[in-house]
């Protein structure tokens, strides 16, 4: 009978911990970071990763404020991925302009070549 | 017998956990596609090679919500990691395109700097022709060997009267002067100006200086080294014709420009 209301009280316990998620106040802050300097390297609100990421953050800080601590913390850990693609497709995007504008630099000088 | 509801109870909490082949079709499909992203992603080298820690990640959000699709009433969490696991598999991704492009940048600009020196080479060898025949031009026709070396002639058309300034049609000849200059760096010049006798003789000599001195200030402006050239202003000294006619006094407002040899000695001044 003891065994038995121990392991009613540790499911109720264990029920109970999901509620009581602590403040993600950390993650919060990185995916900030993440979004300012997705911003930085020049990612535009063009980008849907970007859109998405923000959408996101604003929707976990309310999810705080309404003391929903676990679901703030999923959306602030995915607007952080989300972000930190946004940043990353930039900087592809600017290596492939590299690319392309040094290909157009050598077009130019063979072409120069061969008018001499 | 009174524990048997008690027990029941938990059997009933432990089955309900434990309800893993019930997950719901979204969250099966959520998982496919993170192990189908991850798969796909492991098979990029250049992936491998710069995205180590990201392509971890992925794998590591991606046994999470394997775990959690276990347990019963974690939707949320299989679907949260999953996305995760997407998520990172992407940015490794992009790592790996990045990788590939910077590579493209070395061998890219490998490839114009080869080209550049090649072109260079070309012109120069074109401009050593060409120098050649500027020579001729410049040092055969218009000039005439003088006690004083090599000298040019600019004739009075090229200024309009009374006026120091260059005329348009003096520029290609004074460009030409330059392009000789630069393909002769050892050679100098002194630029003389020279009016006729009409007018007043310092004001002559003031026009003269003016002249040469704007023949030195436009090859200046084309290139060439400003202590190359020398100027002097001599008025209406040293006519080269009679200063009777109108035709003898066109001849003798010009500029001359004197040539050194080609190690760069230079006559004396006048």
């Amino acid at each position: 009978m003891n065994s038995a209301r121990f392991f009613v009280a540790l499911l109720l316990l264990a029920l109970a911990g999901c509620a009581s998620d602590p403040a993600p106040h950390e993650q919060l802050r990185l995916t900030e970071q993440a979004l300012g300097q997705a911003r930085a390297v020049g990612a535009g609100e063009d980008q849907g990763e970007l859109t998405l990421a923000q959408g996101k953050f604003e929707q976990a800080g309310a999810a705080l404020t309404a003391g929903r601590h676990r679901e703030a913390r999923m959306l602030a850990e995915q607007a952080e991925l989300d972000a930190r693609l946004a940043e990353e497709q930039v900087l592809t995007q600017k290596g492939r302009k590299q690319v392309a504008e040094l290909k157009r630099q050598i077009g130019a000088l063979r072409q120069q070549l061969g008018e001499l | 017998m009174k524990g048997w509801p008690v027990f029941s109870f938990g059997l009933l909490c432990l089955a309900s956990l434990g309800g893993c082949a019930t997950s719901s079709p979204e969250t099966l499909r959520a998982l496919d596609e993170a192990r189908a992203e991850l798969l796909a992603i492991r098979t990029e080298p250049a992936v491998r090679l710069s995205a180590e820690k990201d392509l971890a990640r992925a794998e590591e959000s991606l046994a999470r919500a394997e775990r959690f699709s276990g347990y019963l009433g974690s939707e949320d969490d299989v679907l949260h990691y999953a996305y995760l696991s997407r998520r990172y598999g992407q940015i490794a991704r992009e790592h790996g395109a990045q990788r590939q492009a910077a590579e493209r940048l070395v061998e890219l600009e490998k490839e114009r700097d080869r080209l550049q020196l090649a072109l260079s080479e070309a012109r120069l060898l074109n401009a050593e022709q060409q120098g050649e025949w500027l020579e001729e031009q410049l040092l055969g026709r218009t000039t005439t060997e003088t006690e004083r070396g090599l000298v040019m002639t600019l004739g009075d058309v090229l200024f309009d009267t009374g006026r120091e300034e260059l005329r348009s049609a003096a520029t290609r000849t004074v460009v030409q002067v330059a392009r000789f200059l630069r393909l002769n760096q050892r050679r100098v010049v002194r630029i003389e100006g020279y009016t006729d006798s009409q007018g007043d003789d310092q004001l002559n000599l003031e026009l003269s200086r003016g002249r040469a001195q704007s023949v030195k200030d436009m090859l200046v402006d084309l290139g060439v080294d400003a202590g190359r050239v020398q100027v002097a202003g001599y008025g209406e000294a040293y006519p080269v014709a009679e200063n009777a006619s109108s035709q003898g006094r066109a001849r003798n407002r010009r500029v001359e420009i004197v040539f050194s040899d080609e190690e760069g000695r230079l006559g004396a001044e006048r």
